[in-house]
This record gives C-alpha cells, structure tokens and sequence, in this order.
C-alpha cells in the first residue's frame, strides 16, 4: 500500500444504534445531572425558608456550580458519544470507537478474540440496547461496544464468536 | 523424598500447621514488651488483647487444621490438580499446557521450618497456590509442572549475579526518605498498640522542647541528614533482604530463573515463550550516579503491580550491568549481538509535547503553592509573600528543567524484533517489546491533545502490565508506526490523507 501523503484512520463504518442517545440522557439524568439538579433544587428550597437574605449570592453560584454543569452534560454527552462511537469488523480485524471527552479507537485481530459477552442492563432494555464485549488475552486488548441495538448485538456476537472459533489456538 | 508413584493424592507438609501459628509472633511479643514495661502488671486492655489472641488462635488453629487434612495435590500426566476448602470442597485443575510459570517463596518461618511454598501461574492470571511443602518436593514439583517447557542446556546459562559493590546504589531510591517515614509510623503504632503513649514520655518532650529552643538553623539541617542517613541504612538493609544471593541464569534453554531473598527467598521462572520484553527502569537519581535496573515483560506473573515485584531481573545496578541482563533476557542466553537500547536513534515526538511538559508542570507544581501562599501571605504576613515569590521562580526553573528531560526522554524505534519506546524523568523507563506479542493498537486522544494535534498509541500484549503507551506523538507517525511495528493489525482501515 502507498499513499501519496501521511495515511489517515478513519472512523469505523457503523454507528450505533440511534436510541443509545437516549440511553446516555437517562444515563446521565440518574447518575450525574439528576443529582446535581435535585441538589441545586434542595439548596434553593431551604434558603427560600430559612435564609432568603442569601438568595442574591446563592442563585448565581447555583446556577454556575450545579445547573449549568448539569444540563451541559446530560445535552452534551450523548450527543459527543453518539458522534464518536462507531463500530466495524473488518476482514481481519474488528475496530472500535468509543468515548466522548477521552476517546478512544482500537483496533484488535479477530484472530485474538478469547470470549464474546454481551449485556443488557435493565435501562438499556428498556431502549432494546445491548453492550457487547469482546475479551483477548491482554485486557488493554479488550473491546467493548456500546449502545448496539439487540439484532446488531446478536449478529456481530455470532460472528465474532465464529470468528474466534475458526482461528482458535492463536488467542492465546 | 523418592519420587511417589504419579497420579496419587499427596498432601501438603504437616509442619504446615506450626506456619499458621506464626501470626502469633506480633502480639505475643506486644504483650511481652507490655509486661516488661510495666513491670508484670498488665493494663485491662492488654488483657483484652490476650483474651482476643487465646479465641482467634482456637478458631484460626481449628480452620488451620481442617485446611490442611482436606488439601490434597498431584501432577498427573497432563494437569496438576489440588483438592481443598473448609466449608465446601473445590477441586482446581490446572492443565500443564496453562502453567506459565512456577514461583517458589518462603517466608523466614517456612526456612526455619523447611518449607516452600509453590506459586503456580497460568494464562490469564490464574494462580495455584500451595501452601507449604518441603522444600525438595517444590524442586520435584517444579520440574513437574515446567515438563511441557522442552529440555536442554543453554549454551551460557549465567546472566548476572549479585555483586556487594552494587550497594552504593541503594540509598538512591525513594526509600531513603519514605522508608523513614513508613518505619517511624510503625513504630508509634506498635507503641500505642501495648498502650504507651510516645508523646507523655519525658524523654521525647524533654527532646522537643529542647529543639525548639536550639538554633534552628543549625539543628534543622542536622534532623535532615539524621533522617538522610538513617534512610540509606534502611534502603541497605532493603536491598540486602532483597537481593542476598540474586542469580539470573538460563536453567535450561527456555527458562530464565531469578533467585533472590535473604529472610523471604523468591524464585521466579520465566518461560521464553511468555516473555515478551524488558523494561530498563533510571529512575532520577539512580540515573545521575549511572545506575540502572531491569524487570521483565512477561505474561502469568499475577496483576501489574505483582508482575512488576515479581518481573524483577536486576537490582540497581551500574546501567552496563542492568544492560547485559536486559538483552541477555531478550536474546536467549549469550548477548550474541549487541542489542540496540542504546544503539538505535531513537526518534523524537513533536516539539508541542514539550510545551505541554512545561504547562502541566506550571499547572500542578507552580500554580497551586504560589497560589497558596499567596493567599497566605495577604491574610497573615508579608513575609510569605516574598516566599511566594521565590518558591515561584525556583519553581519555574525546576519545572521547566524537568519538562526538558522528560521531553529529551520521549522517543521510539523499531529495533529488529522489538518496538523500543521511552519516556519519563522522575523514572526514564526504556521499553522493549517484543512486536510479534502485541495483541491489538489503541489510539486515544483528550481535549488536551486534541487541541495540540497529538496522540497516544498503546501497544496491548498479554504480559507485564498489558498496556503500554506511547505518548503524544502526530497522528501519522503513529499510524506509520503501528503498521510498521506489526502490521496486519489496522491497515484495512486506513485511507490516504
């Protein structure tokens, strides 16, 4: 192969499921922004009936320290994810794009490939979403992918697994 | 101990039980520094701590006891399999084609007693342990277990062993300052366990009033080279205990065995086919006096942290030294050919890495203790500000000094069959990695090195600590690099720029 300048890697071909946008605001609102805004709503509560002199100063300083960092991030974060996840299995390889502030593409053999699991949390059921795993002996050679529809789980599961079968021997 | 028949359940030593026993040293010998130091008369709560012993030792003596009459082990033909539990009955079978290597320790206890216990890794970090068994059944055992690994003589089987002189070293680690810290907590809380309190004792505040008194100019700096030299004889004593009687040889023509340990003896047995690279570790001091030392890549030796204790090839030694046992490791028994650590250019990353050294040292180092006594310095005295100040700029330069190095440190290459990458000032650590062992190319990037144009590559291998980073190097010297170093791997996702 030539390439007439510095080779580039582009992103994997697939993007997961549309609903996993979803699944990450829910995700967020329970985990990170729901609290902080639950927070910023309990704060205001009691000062509204035990110090109303410090409303001046405290509704700023909420807004800057919970609400804003909260509604960022639950509008944020599975937009960024759902742009930068992506998955595809090439001839040879499977590769992978995950993250939204860090991010990260790996590109791993399908010869490597130990053990394929996959996951479906209560929330993500909810969304018919699946995580799937892949294991190789190295565990920063560890893929998972997530936010996969149920039927693409399924069927990049089964040939992953087959996969693994055919050039079983090299895992290890 | 003749070899017994293959294929019968044997068990572990009886003298086994009396190892269990040993916890009891600590507290029986508390409760003996109590009774001494107040002259018989115990206190009630040294009562309770005798009354606590006397229970744990019944329950601890009890479950000792019925461990050992359930365990049973034997290597047969093809697996080695140990019978055990106390409250349900397990059976762990390990195959001897996922025995990546045998570990044989023993504690002060176990040498007096004549044991060793036998540390068997497989793949993927599975461990058997067995606990404990004479020590010329371990040998037994251990050939058993290494039979897969084909016989045969290496040609030139030593490849270092310890040399007294390698002392001089060993007060050039953090343990200098941090051991002394670590032994002087030790001590007060093995103090305030049998119930003495250190700072009602006359002595200690006779001593602290008086240094309070004294010219401090003059007594601060003797405290410091007090603790200075009381941390190398613990660093000695560290390195002694560590490495009495360190021997890194080629038992046979694919097993590297490294023997070191003076109260607590390890061997460890690195199989050819699971060593997969050597990391050449200089760490800031120990690179000024041109010393050096070594651990290997190698897979089955338990968690990063245990594989990185239990990888050790060479102590701090001169970096000539360190060298010899790095490639010996890499090239079989003989050094046939001068591998390139040094040899090979290594080539530069990006000069933005260097800015982002610079600004992540401002960041951490400068900013916040500037800041600080800043603050300080406005509320309470103006004399901290000056110190502001000056911290500041000694600060500055120190940094900027520092992130020099660690970008003069950046660097990587393609040696032959390995993948060299360096990195780091506090520990200028060399890596060679084997290039077939790696498993899979990761590139990560943050908003930081986003915004610099850089990005790091990880090599994952299943060995040492599985990932190994190369970091901020431009986004097509990456890529280039990755093809180049195992290709195969991610050129079907490529596309010209």
């Amino acid at each position: 192969m030539s390439f007439a300048g510095p080779p580039r890697l582009r992103p994997p071909r697939h993007p997961v499921d549309p609903r996993a946008r979803r699944w990450w605001t829910a995700q967020a609102l329970l985990t990170v922004s729901g609290p902080m805004l639950l927070t910023a709503v309990t704060l205001l509560a009691l000062c509204l009936l035990f110090f109303a002199g410090a409303l001046p100063w405290l509704l700023p300083l909420l807004a800057v320290v919970l609400v804003a960092p909260a509604c960022a991030y639950a509008v944020l974060m599975p937009r960024r994810r759902y742009a930068v996840h992506a998955w595809e299995v090439g001839t040879y390889s499977l590769y992978t794009a995950g993250g939204w502030l860090w991010q990260k593409r790996r590109v791993a053999p399908l010869s490597r490939v130990q053990t394929v699991d996959t996951l479906r949390g209560p929330l993500q059921r909810r969304y018919g979403l699946t995580t799937l795993t892949v294991t190789t002996a190295s565990t920063a050679g560890n893929i998972r992918i997530s936010g996969l529809s149920d039927a693409d789980a399924d069927t990049l599961a089964e040939h992953l697994g087959r996969a693994a079968q055919d050039t079983v021997g090299d895992a290890a | 101990m003749s070899a017994p028949a293959p294929d019968v359940w044997l068990r572990p030593d009886a003298r086994t039980l009396l190892v269990h026993c040993g916890w009891l040293l600590p507290p029986l010998g508390s409760t003996t520094l109590t009774a001494l130091a107040t002259g018989g008369r115990f206190p009630p709560s040294a009562l309770f701590t005798l009354a606590a012993v006397a229970v744990s030792f019944a329950a601890i003596t009890g479950i000792g006891h019925l461990r050992w009459s359930r365990t049973r082990y034997r290597v047969t033909s093809d697996a080695f399999e140990l019978r055990g539990g106390v409250f349900s009955r397990t059976l762990r079978t390990m195959p001897l084609s996922r025995v990546r290597g045998v570990d044989l320790t023993a504690t002060p206890l176990h040498r007096l007693l004549g044991l060793t216990v036998l540390r068997a890794s497989g793949t993927g970090g599975a461990e058997t342990v067995l606990n404990a068994v004479p020590r010329a059944e371990a040998a037994r055992l251990r050939t058993l277990l290494l039979a897969r690994a084909t016989p045969g003589r290496a040609a030139n089987p030593e490849l270092s062993s310890v040399d007294w002189r390698w002392l001089r070293y060993a007060p050039l680690t953090f343990w200098v300052l941090g051991g002394v810290g670590v032994a002087a907590g030790t001590v007060y809380r093995v103090l305030d366990g049998v119930g003495i309190e250190l700072w009602r004792v006359g002595f200690v505040q006779d001593a602290f009033t008086e240094f309070g008194r004294s010219a401090l100019w003059l007594t601060v700096p003797a405290a410091l080279v007090a603790v200075l030299a009381l941390g190398s004889v613990g660093a000695l004593v560290l390195y002694v205990e560590n490495w009495w009687g360190y021997r890194a040889a080629w038992t046979d023509a694919d097993t590297l065995t490294v023997r070191r340990g003076l109260l607590t003896t390890r061997s460890v047995a690195l199989e050819r086919s699971r060593l997969h690279g050597v990391l050449l570790r200089e760490p800031l001091l120990l690179r000024a006096a041109g010393g050096a030392s070594a651990t290997a890549v190698a897979g089955g030796l338990g968690s990063s942290e245990e594989a990185h204790a239990r990888g050790a090839l060479v102590p701090p030694a001169p970096r000539h030294e360190a060298l010899r046992v790095a490639v010996g490791t890499l090239t079989g028994s003989g050094a046939r050919d001068e591998h390139p650590f040094d040899g090979v250019p290594l080539t530069p990353h990006p000069r933005v890495a260097l800015r982002r050294r610079v600004v992540r040292g401002l960041l951490f180092a400068v900013l916040p203790g500037s800041v600080a006594l800043l603050v300080l310095g406005a509320l309470f005295t103006p004399v901290l500000l000056h110190l502001a100040w000056v911290y500041a700029l000694v600060t500055t330069a120190v940094t900027v000094l520092l992130a020099r190095d660690a970008y003069r440190s950046l660097g990587h290459a393609l040696a032959g069959p390995h993948l060299l990458v360096r990195s780091g000032t506090f520990s200028r650590d060399t890596l060679a990695l084997e290039r077939r062992a790696i498993s899979a190319w990761t590139l990560t990037t943050s908003p930081f090195t986003r915004r610099a144009g850089l990005v790091t590559l990880t090599a994952a291998v299943a060995a040492g600590e599985h990932g190994y980073h190369v970091r901020d190097m431009e986004p097509g010297a990456a890529l280039a690099l990755a093809c180049a170093a195992h290709p195969g791997i991610l050129e079907e996702f490529l596309e010209p720029a």
